[in-house]
């Protein structure tokens, strides 16, 4: 029976070929995540996450830092769903409009982290010798400097705090750790046949690494394009709320700078930060599945149903 | 003894870069940051200390000396541990208001990074042996869950419940107020009891990444031969996890022991901020709001040279248990 197994696991894999044929507009991938319970939770929370920022503009009050001496620190009403600031502001609207500025920071540095991550990691696998030594030793170095004190101090020398700033200086800072785990897959994928029969076939190293290993690990590139997007929103957001942000705009650490400024816990007020908390928890967590589900995606082994399935079918 | 020799020499360089990033920072930034702190001093402290307006150029730039000039003056003021004078803190130096609260951050951070790791990896462990048990489906996705909230947020939520609501914890401060810091029992009990809330607060934070990690490898040396052979020969199943799958499977995750020491380092920040803990993270957000650049400077060699002894210490370790890292 047991020798048997390997060859009945197709039948029961929750990945059947015919599926995504059935719905021709979905691309393959995304019908693969969506199969996936974890990566479809993720995929869900991150969803309704755009659809919020996406229509922002409509559900908000248009002045949301207007403040209101008649109708300050208030809790959570019909007429201010998420309660009110100690100036009288909105915070149902600061949080829904913070949503785009979290979003579109999360995703460009993110973007710019990956960008040099796997063109760095990639390269430097794939070329060895000494710019594989100088690319890792780099990493290992930037690894060991603690990035958010580093921040910190960037950020307190900065004077503009725009958000362009903070996606280069986020995505600069970010892409060591990155780098280092691309590395590590681009290495185990550089002695494979394929990687060899295109070196004798002539490709130029550019070819090989863009055209050939690239598009082989690009589920690994995908997970650490989520990694870093939500450990980029969090960076984000823990700096404003530090008070290293720009004060003068709409964020979600921006709500919960002012909430511990005014240190509105202690007087017992809750909603000036768990509104923007739970914004930002809720996208994390959507994120942070959406990366289980790649994983288990790509590695099987981690996956616990299909271990369940087959210990019933053996029996 | 070359492996040895190779990771001191790395270590070096790191310290290097680590000093001579905090150097060109300032340098590199925007607008000029010793102005900034000059026109912070008032006339009376300039008069006081004659050398200071060149101590702040030599530290931040800007000055009439060139760069090269700057950094040997700076390099030669590090090997005498003069960090410059704090000018939120004036007239302290730097190197004695980081000695002042450096103390609290460690205490803070090496008992919630030691709890965090024996927990997790005790978890992990468990989880993987029993695939789809209670730990497995309960614990793993509620330590994973809570990892992916910001630490502050779990800080603020746990002030607001546990402290403000419950009243089970104090939520200010080190100790109590009137107490003088010393050895004696009034201040460490009231220390201790102070500490209880952030030491958990981090403990939330970090618990769930060493659950994953070991997790995961467990679940690789499980379907070892060893393992099968071991449960073969009738062993008990708690001996053959932890003496033969999990003592294999905990060398991965203790690697990245000082990834995660580094990342507990930076939750620390943000927990002393919530808590008006009086720690090096606290002190960090203060400096850097306040443009106190010579103690924000201080504080970043300090944590940068913590991270890096705590990956030394890791390395060391290594080299005891794992005999394939001696032999190579």
């Amino acid at each position: 029976m047991s020798q048997l197994q390997p060859l009945l696991e197709p039948e029961v894999t929750p990945l059947s070929v015919p599926a995504p044929r059935k719905h021709h507009r979905i691309p393959g991938w995304l019908s693969l995540l969506f199969e996936n319970p974890k990566s479809r939770f993720g995929l869900v929370l991150i969803g309704f996450m755009i659809l919020v920022a996406v229509i922002a503009p409509w559900i908000s009050v248009n002045n949301p830092t207007d403040f209101n001496i008649l109708a300050t620190r208030q809790a959570p009403s019909w007429n201010h769903l998420f309660g009110t600031t100690d100036q009288g502001s909105d915070i149902f609207s600061q949080v829904v409009l913070g949503t785009r500025r979290s979003l579109i920071l999360g995703a460009s540095a993110a973007l710019l982290a990956t960008t040099l991550a796997a063109t760095l990691g990639i390269l430097a696998a794939y070329s060895g010798g000494i710019i594989d030594e100088i690319v890792n030793f780099l990493t290992n170095v930037f690894l060991v400097i603690p990035t958010i004190p580093l921040l910190i101090v960037i950020s307190g020398y900065l004077n503009a705090r725009g958000m362009t700033t903070m996606i280069l200086v986020l995505g600069l800072t970010l892409w060591a750790f990155e780098a280092r785990i691309l590395r590590g897959q681009a290495l185990s994928l550089k002695s494979r046949d394929f990687v060899h029969a295109s070196k004798v076939a002539g490709e130029s190293t550019r070819r090989i690494v863009f055209g050939e290993i690239m598009p082989n690990m690009i589920s690994r590139i995908a997970a650490a394009f989520v990694l870093v997007f939500y450990i980029a929103l969090l960076v984000d957001a823990g700096l404003e709320f530090l008070g290293l942000g720009d004060t003068t705009h709409v964020s979600w650490g921006m709500v919960l700078y002012w909430a511990q400024t005014n240190s509105t816990v202690l007087q017992g007020e809750w909603w000036p930060f768990l509104f923007p908390g739970l914004a930002l928890v809720t996208t994390v967590v959507g994120l942070v599945f959406l990366l289980a589900g790649i994983d288990e995606l790509s590695n099987p082994r981690l996956r616990t149903m299909k271990t369940k399935k087959r210990k019933k079918a053996s029996r | 003894m070359r492996w040895f020799a190779r990771r001191c020499l790395f270590y070096v360089f790191a310290i290097w870069v680590a000093l001579t990033l905090n150097f060109l920072l300032p340098r590199l930034m925007p607008g000029d940051p010793a102005g900034g702190v000059l026109a912070r001093l008032s006339p009376s402290q300039i008069q006081a200390n004659p050398g200071i307006i060149q101590t702040y150029r030599a530290l931040l730039g800007g000055g009439n000396k060139s760069v090269w000039q700057d950094y040997i003056a700076y390099l030669h003021r590090l090997t005498h541990f003069n960090l410059g004078i704090s000018t939120s803190n004036y007239p302290a130096p730097v190197s004695e208001v980081i000695g002042r609260t450096l103390p609290y951050s460690i205490a803070l951070v090496g008992v919630a990074v030691l709890l965090a790791f024996i927990i997790g990896t005790g978890i992990g462990m468990i989880a993987a042996w029993k695939r789809g048990g209670t730990v497995d489906t309960v614990f793993v996705p509620a330590l994973m869950g809570l990892g992916a909230f910001p630490a502050f947020f779990t800080a603020l939520l746990c002030v607001y419940f546990f402290g403000l609501k419950l009243g089970w914890f104090p939520i200010q401060h080190a100790y109590a107020s009137g107490l003088v810091p010393g050895f004696n029992w009034a201040f460490v009990a009231s220390a201790l009891r102070h500490g209880e809330l952030p030491v958990l607060v981090i403990m939330a934070a970090f618990t769930g990444g060493w659950v994953l990690n070991m997790r995961t490898v467990m679940i690789n040396t499980i379907s070892e031969d060893y393992v099968a052979m071991a449960q073969a020969k009738g062993l008990k199943d708690r001996r053959v996890m932890t003496r033969y799958a999990g003592r294999n499977a905990i060398l991965p995750p203790l690697n990245g022991f000082a990834a995660q020491f580094a990342g507990a380092v930076g939750g620390l920040v943000f927990v002393e901020y919530v808590f008006s803990y009086p720690g090096a993270g606290l002190t960090l957000q203060q400096a850097a709001l306040g443009n106190d650049y010579p103690l924000t400077q201080g504080l970043l060699l300090v944590f940068a040279f913590a991270v890096i002894v705590a990956n030394f210490a890791m390395d060391m370790l290594n080299f005891l248990l794992d005999p394939r890292v001696r032999a190579s």
